[in-house]
C-alpha cells in the first residue's frame, strides 16, 4: 500500500440475498493516475462503485478513501459521474452547477465563478443562462461533466464518461480528464471503449462475476496475454527462419511467426534483415488489444450475437 | 447541518417560485374571494322591500285591524274586499302583490301569497309581525307587542371555548372551521407533493446518484421536507393575511362582520398542520422512491390525500354533533385527525383527554412513518424497475432488505458491451 494512494479495496465481498454481485475484490487507485474499471455487464463494476462511494456496504472486507472511511469531509473531496446522466430540467445551467457546488463544500461566488470558468472552457458560456432542458443532450452531458469536476476533487468517479459524445466532445472531455489527473487526483473510469483505456490509463482492473480477472498497468495486463509470436507483412520463406517453430496465415492481419522460447524478437528482425530473399512491410509482436483481452476472458457472458460475430472473425492481433 | 441548510434553502426557493405554488398561494384566495363577493353580489341583487309599493290583504278570518298597521312598513298593506278586486288590482299593476287570509286561518295559520314576479323573503317575516300586531290586540295583556314578536335575543357561550355564539358570529363559527381545515389541508398536500416530485425528478433522472455520494439519505430528506414544510406555513401565512385583511375591508358586509380568526384555532391548527404534514411527507417520500415515474406516483399520492380529505367529506356530520361518535373517532385516528380535530375545535369544546390522545397518537404515527420511511428511502433510492412488495417492504423496515428480493442494480443493455 503506497502512500500516494487514494482508493484501496481490500477484500471486498458483497451479496444481495444468494446472487455473489462482488466477491473478494482488491485493488489500489493511486492520485495522478487515472484507472480504468472493465468488466462485462453485470460483473459487479456499478456494485464496487458504489461501495466505494458508500452508497452500499460491503458485506465483507474494507474500502479506504483518501485515507481512511468516507465521511462528510472526503465527500467533499469526491467527484462522481453516474452512468446514467441527469439534471434538474428547470434550472438555469449556471444555478444548477453553483447548488451542486455549493454542496461540495464551495462558497456561492467560488461556485458561480469556477461554473463560468468551466463553462467557457467547454464553449458552453452562452448557454450559462439558459435552462438545462434547453440544452442538446451532448450539451448536457457537458454540463454534468462540469458538475463533477467543478470543486476540483481529489477522487473523480467516471462511469461511461464519454458514451454517447461526438469525437470532438469526446476530446474535450478527455482533455480535461487528463487535466485532473495531472493536477494529481486519481479518476476511476469505468468504459466499455478499450481505445480509450488503452490511450488514457495508467493501470486497469478487470471484474468478472464479480472477481478480479486482470488488475496491473495496461503494459503488464497485454504483456500477460501476449502471444511469442510476431506478425510479418512481406515477402519470404518464413519457415526457414531460425528459431521459428510454426507459421500461420492471416489474411487480414498478416502473417503469425511463432517463436521458440529461446528465441527473441530481435533475433528474428536480425534474421530477415540479413536475408537478401525476404522483405518486410510490417514487423509487430502479436500483443492482444485490450479488446481482445476484454472478449477473451468476460466472452462467455457477452450477449450472445456478439460472442457469434467475434468468433466468426476469430481472434485478432494487432 | 449546513448541507441540510443548502437543500432546504434550494427547496424553498424553488419551489417558491413554481407556478404551481404561486398559483395556489395568490391564485385560489383571490378566485375564492371573487365567488364569495359575486355570491353575496347576486344574493343581495334581488328585489329588496323597499322595491315594494303596495301589498293588497284580503283577510277573510277577520283578524286585522285597520288600526293597526305593520311597524316598519305602515303604508304597505292595503286592505281589498274580495280576491278578484285584488287581482284587477295586480293585473293593473297597481299592487306587486297581495296576501290572502282564508277564514280557516286562526286554525290552521295558513295565509296564500301572490304575485307575478318574486317577492323579497324578507315580505313573509313582515306580513309575520302584522298579523302578531294584530292578534296580540285581541289578547288580554300588558306585555309590549315587541315583546310577543321577539321574546328573547339570546347570547350563547359555548362552555369551555368560550366562543360566543350569537346570530352575527354563527356563520363566522361555521365557516371559519371549514376555511382553515381547506388552508391547511391544501398547504399540506401541496407541500408533501412537492416533497413526492422533487424525489421522482431527482430518482428518475439519476441526479438522487450524485446528490447521496455528496450528502446523507437522511440530509437530504430532511432538508427536502423541511423546507417544503416552511413553504406551506408560507402559503399559510399568505392565506390567513388575505382573510385578514377581507375581513378588514370587509366589515360592513353582513356575512363577514362576524368573521374573527380564533387563536386557539389557529394554534391547534398549526400543530396539526407540522404533524400532519411530516406524515404526509414521510409516506410520499415512500412513494417517490418506489415508484418509477411521476404519474405513478401521483395515484399513491391521491390515495394518501384521500384518507386525509375523508373528514371533510362529512363536514355535515360535524356540523349535526362534532362530539358524536364518528368525529370523535375520526379526530382521534392519526391519519384523518389534522383535518377532523379542527373542525371539531371550531364548532364545539372538544374534551381534553381526546386532545391529548389524538396529539400523542398522531406524533406517534409520524414519528414511526418517518423512522419506517428513511429505513425504505435509504434502500429504495437506488432501486430501479420492479416496484417492491409490501412483504418486501415491511422486510426493509425490518432491516432485512434481500430476504426476498436483490435489486437491480446494472440495466444490462448490448450495445454498450459492444467496444470499439
Amino acid at each position: 500500500m503506497g502512500t500516494n494512494s487514494a482508493i484501496v479495496v481490500n477484500h471486498v465481498s458483497k451479496s444481495y440475498g444468494d446472487f455473489r454481485a462482488v466477491d473478494d475484490l482488491s485493488f489500489e487507485v493511486f492520485r495522478g493516475q487515472i484507472f480504468a474499471m472493465l468488466g462485462p455487464n453485470g460483473a459487479g463494476k456499478s456494485t464496487t462503485i458504489r461501495m466505494i462511494l458508500d452508497i452500499i456496504k460491503p458485506d465483507t472486507g474494507t474500502i479506504t478513501i483518501l485515507g481512511g472511511a468516507l465521511n462528510d469531509q472526503t465527500k467533499d473531496r469526491l467527484g462522481y459521474l453516474p452512468e446514467e446522466r441527469g439534471l434538474y430540467r428547470n434550472v438555469k445551467v449556471v444555478e444548477m452547477l453553483a447548488y451542486l457546488g455549493t454542496l461540495k463544500g464551495l462558497s456561492n461566488r467560488d461556485a458561480q465563478k469556477r461554473a463560468m470558468t468551466l463553462l467557457e472552457e467547454l464553449d458552453l458560456a452562452e448557454r450559462a443562462k439558459s435552462k438545462v432542458s434547453e440544452l442538446s443532450k451532448g450539451n448536457q452531458q457537458k454540463v454534468q461533466f462540469a458538475a463533477t469536476m467543478l470543486h476540483e476533487p481529489d477522487v473523480l468517479i467516471l462511469d461511461e464518461p464519454t458514451t454517447g459524445l461526438d469525437p470532438v466532445n469526446t476530446l474535450v472531455i478527455k482533455d480535461l480528464i487528463v487535466r485532473m489527473k495531472e493536477r494529481g487526483s486519481a479518476v476511476i473510469m469505468s468504459t466499455h471503449q478499450m481505445w480509450q483505456v488503452e490511450e488514457m490509463a495508467d493501470r486497469l482492473v478487470m471484474i468478472n462475476k464479480g472477481k478480479q480477472a486482470l488488475y496491473g498497468t495496461v503494459d503488464e495486463v497485454r504483456q500477460q496475454y501476449a502471444l511469442h509470436a510476431i506478425i510479418v507483412k512481406g515477402e519470404g520463406d518464413w519457415a526457414r527462419l531460425p528459431g521459428v517453430i510454426r507459421v500461420e496465415e492471416n489474411a487480414r492481419t498478416g502473417t503469425f511467426l511463432y517463436m521458440d522460447k529461446a528465441t527473441t524478437s530481435n533475433q528474428i528482425l536480425a534474421a530477415i534483415a540479413a536475408d537478401s530473399r525476404m522483405t518486410i512491410d510490417r514487423f509487430e509482436l502479436a500483443v492482444p488489444s485490450l479488446n481482445d483481452i476484454f472478449i477473451q476472458v468476460a466472452g462467455e457472458h457477452l450477449p450472445e450475437d456478439y460472442v457469434q460475430q467475434t468468433q466468426e472473425k476469430e481472434l485478432v492481433y494487432e | 447541518m449546513n448541507k441540510i441548510w443548502l437543500i432546504l434553502k434550494r427547496e424553498y426557493l424553488t419551489n417558491l417560485k413554481k407556478p404551481t405554488f404561486l398559483f395556489s398561494a395568490f391564485g385560489t384566495p383571490v378566485l375564492v374571494i371573487a365567488v364569495f363577493v359575486l355570491a353575496i353580489a347576486i344574493a343581495t341583487s334581488g328585489d329588496t322591500m323597499d322595491d315594494l309599493k303596495q301589498v293588497g290583504t284580503i283577510d277573510n278570518a277577520g283578524v286585522l285591524d285597520a288600526e293597526v298597521r305593520s311597524a316598519d312598513y305602515p303604508d304597505l298593506f292595503v286592505a281589498y274586499e274580495s280576491e278578484e278586486a285584488a287581482r284587477a288590482a295586480l293585473d293593473a299593476e297597481t299592487l306587486d302583490a297581495y296576501v290572502v287570509i282564508p277564514e280557516s286561518y286562526i286554525a290552521t295559520g295558513q295565509v296564500q301569497l301572490y304575485s307575478y314576479d318574486g317577492v323579497p323573503s324578507d315580505l313573509e317575516d313582515v306580513i309575520d309581525d302584522l298579523l302578531i300586531a294584530n292578534l296580540s290586540t285581541q289578547v288580554n295583556t300588558d306585555i309590549p307587542t315587541a315583546r310577543l314578536i321577539d321574546p328573547a335575543n339570546a347570547t350563547i357561550r359555548l362552555a369551555d371555548s368560550g366562543r360566543e355564539l350569537t346570530p352575527e358570529s354563527l356563520p363566522a363559527l361555521i365557516l371559519m372551521p371549514i376555511i382553515f381545515v381547506v388552508i391547511f389541508m391544501i398547504a399540506m398536500q401541496i407541500s408533501g407533493t412537492f416533497v413526492m416530485s422533487g424525489l421522482v425528478e431527482e430518482k428518475t433522472n439519476r441526479l438522487i446518484e450524485v446528490l447521496v455520494t455528496t450528502v446523507t439519505p437522511m440530509q437530504l430528506l430532511t432538508g427536502k421536507i423541511i423546507g417544503l414544510g416552511l413553504l406551506g406555513l408560507t402559503q399559510i401565512s399568505i392565506w390567513i393575511g388575505m382573510i385578514i385583511v377581507v375581513i378588514a375591508l370587509g366589515q360592513d358586509i353582513p356575512l363577514l362582520s362576524g368573521l374573527v380568526i380564533p387563536v386557539d384555532m389557529l394554534v391547534y391548527s398549526v400543530i396539526y398542520f407540522i404533524l400532519g404534514y411530516f406524515l404526509i411527507a414521510s409516506l410520499l417520500s415512500v412513494v417517490a422512491v418506489i415508484v418509477n415515474s411521476e404519474a405513478e406516483s401521483r395515484q399513491y399520492a391521491a390515495i394518501v390525500s384521500l384518507v386525509f380529505v375523508i373528514p371533510v367529506y362529512l363536514t355535515a356530520v360535524f356540523l349535526n354533533d362534532a362530539n358524536g361518535p364518528i368525529p370523535t373517532v375520526l379526530s382521534i385516528f392519526p391519519f384523518t385527525s389534522p383535518t377532523s380535530m379542527i373542525m371539531r375545535v371550531g364548532f364545539v369544546s372538544v374534551p381534553l383527554w381526546q386532545m391529548g390522545l389524538s396529539i400523542a397518537l398522531l406524533l406517534l404515527t409520524t414519528l414511526f412513518f418517518m423512522w419506517a420511511s428513511a429505513k425504505i428511502f435509504r434502500w429504495g433510492l437506488l432501486m430501479y424497475g420492479k416496484k417492491p412488495s409490501l412483504r418486501e417492504l415491511i422486510a426493509v423496515i425490518q432491516g432485512n432488505p434481500y430476504k426476498y428480493s436483490q435489486p437491480q442494480t446494472e440495466t444490462p443493455t448490448k450495445k454498450e458491451v459492444r467496444a470499439s
